[in-house]
């Protein structure tokens, strides 16, 4: 094969006019349209191969870092893990009598009981180099009845929503991300506030609060169900501080949260129990609903 | 016999695709925020050493991958690859000859520009905030380059592709 020194079949500022013109168009779609939305998912199912391949190194690592523990390791794990179910059992017990109080209550007042919820555990196998947008890539997607909007949670609080679905991916867009916003309410006070992705994983910042508000450093905020994405009383995050500069028009409240984002492994999705989305189990049927 | 094009095409396709892995591979913050630009120094080297088979629209495929990859908005890296990769395709001649310093030089330039376009866009469509810690990767991607360009030079050499 002979190679030419200079070969320009298409001149490159064609190409270039070509690319970026297509670049301009997706770009407009993507962002002003939202009309990708549904290529997304096919797009996310091409290439979760790359991704399920990014994971596979460390997971090995993990493998054997757990085939060459020590038996005392293991043993000693075991005990705590035993300590600490026991633990939870006994809060459980409490929890149950509570529910069940509740319930009565709730019937008492005539409104609705409230439903259990669905959960699936998913594991986080891409966290995005982009620093401009918080997500993480985890292993569960339409195929288990994920769906766009989800609430997604880990043992400590609220980490996001589901924001695109492949066939076998989901990409959960973090509360710190800095287009995510999450309507909470402060667990003693009540006060409904706002709490605003700011870009860092340890920040959340509260709007619209005024000068005047009873809210304190410390202060526990849950989700407040009222935005119709997160169910109700799920932690979200404490506030750290309140800077009541009166020559801003509000006062400046940084929360942090109480999940920590930056070193996520393993979240639950949850599903309500009477909405048209339900998890779908391939291999093995309802062992924790 | 299978055909020496189809065996480039695939040598590209694999190094490629290497480059995307690294690319989202999961690390510790602090490692993270230095993790070089890979899928656009894989497509510089290929655009310097195969013109005829690497150019502009192959850097943009590689680029809205990369988009798909990290969940940003469509177009945004496919637009910076583009544009970062038509100086390499116009000037590979001059590049090629040039030592590796300078190519590493060059090289963070490049990943430099992509970088601050990719901002650009981010921040006027998305109101992201400045991070200089972004921009960490072009040094990084400087640093790399000499060892990738051997490696990709030996591969290239190995599979005869000219």
């Amino acid at each position: 094969m002979s190679t030419p020194l200079f070969v320009r079949s298409v001149s490159l500022k064609v190409r270039l006019t070509l690319a970026l013109s297509l670049a301009f168009l997706l770009i407009f779609l993507d962002h002003r349209l939202g009309a990708m939305q549904p290529m997304r998912m096919f797009l996310n199912s091409l290439v979760s191969p790359v991704q399920y391949l990014a994971v596979m190194p460390e997971q090995a690592l993990d493998n054997f870092i757990s085939q060459v523990q020590s038996r005392r390791a293991l043993i000693r794990e075991n005990d705590l893990l035993k300590e600490e179910m026991l633990s939870l059992q006994g809060k459980m017990q409490r929890y149950e009598f509570l529910m069940l109080e509740n319930e009565r209550l709730r019937t008492l007042l005539a409104s609705d009981a409230r439903e259990d919820r669905l959960r699936m555990v998913a594991e986080v196998i891409a966290v995005d180099s982009d620093p401009f947008s918080h997500q993480v890539v985890v292993n569960k997607g339409t195929r288990h009845g994920v769906f766009i909007g989800q609430p997604v949670i880990d043992a400590q609080g609220v980490i996001g929503q589901v924001a695109s679905v492949g066939v076998t991916t989901a990409r959960v867009i973090l509360i710190s991300d800095q287009s995510h916003a999450i309507p909470t309410r402060a667990a003693e006070s009540g006060i409904r506030v706002i709490a605003q992705g700011v870009g860092d994983t340890s920040i959340l910042e509260l709007m619209h609060v005024p000068h005047s508000t009873e809210l304190q450093e410390g202060d526990l905020l849950l989700t407040s169900g009222l935005g119709g994405v997160f169910p109700e009383g799920y932690p979200v995050a404490r506030i750290q501080t309140i800077v009541r500069d009166e020559s801003l028009p509000f006062a400046r409240v940084r929360a942090v949260p109480v999940a920590n984002l930056d070193r996520i492994r393993m979240l639950l999705l949850l599903w309500d129990a009477d909405s048209d989305h339900q998890p779908i189990r391939p291999e093995q049927e309802a062992d924790e609903t | 016999m299978i055909s020496r094009l189809m065996v480039q095409r695939f040598v590209i396709f694999i190094t490629v695709l290497f480059s995307l892995i690294l690319a989202v591979m999961p690390m510790t913050i602090t490692l993270a925020a230095w993790r070089p630009e890979w899928p656009l120094i894989a497509m510089i080297y290929w655009i310097i050493a195969l013109p005829h088979r690497v150019n502009i629209i192959s850097a943009f495929l590689v680029g809205l991958a990369v988009d798909i990859l990290l969940g940003s908005t469509l177009g945004f890296h496919a637009a910076a690859y583009a544009v970062v990769c038509y100086p390499a395709a116009r000037h590979y001649p001059r590049i090629r000859n040039f030592s590796l310093s300078q190519q590493a030089l060059l090289v963070a330039l490049l990943v430099l520009l992509a970088r601050g376009m990719v901002f650009m866009l981010e921040h006027y469509l998305n109101n992201a905030p400045f991070m200089l810690h972004y921009f960490w990767p072009a040094l990084s991607s400087a640093i790399f380059w000499p060892w990738i360009f051997l490696i990709f030079r030996k591969i290239r050499r190995r599979f005869q592709m000219k």
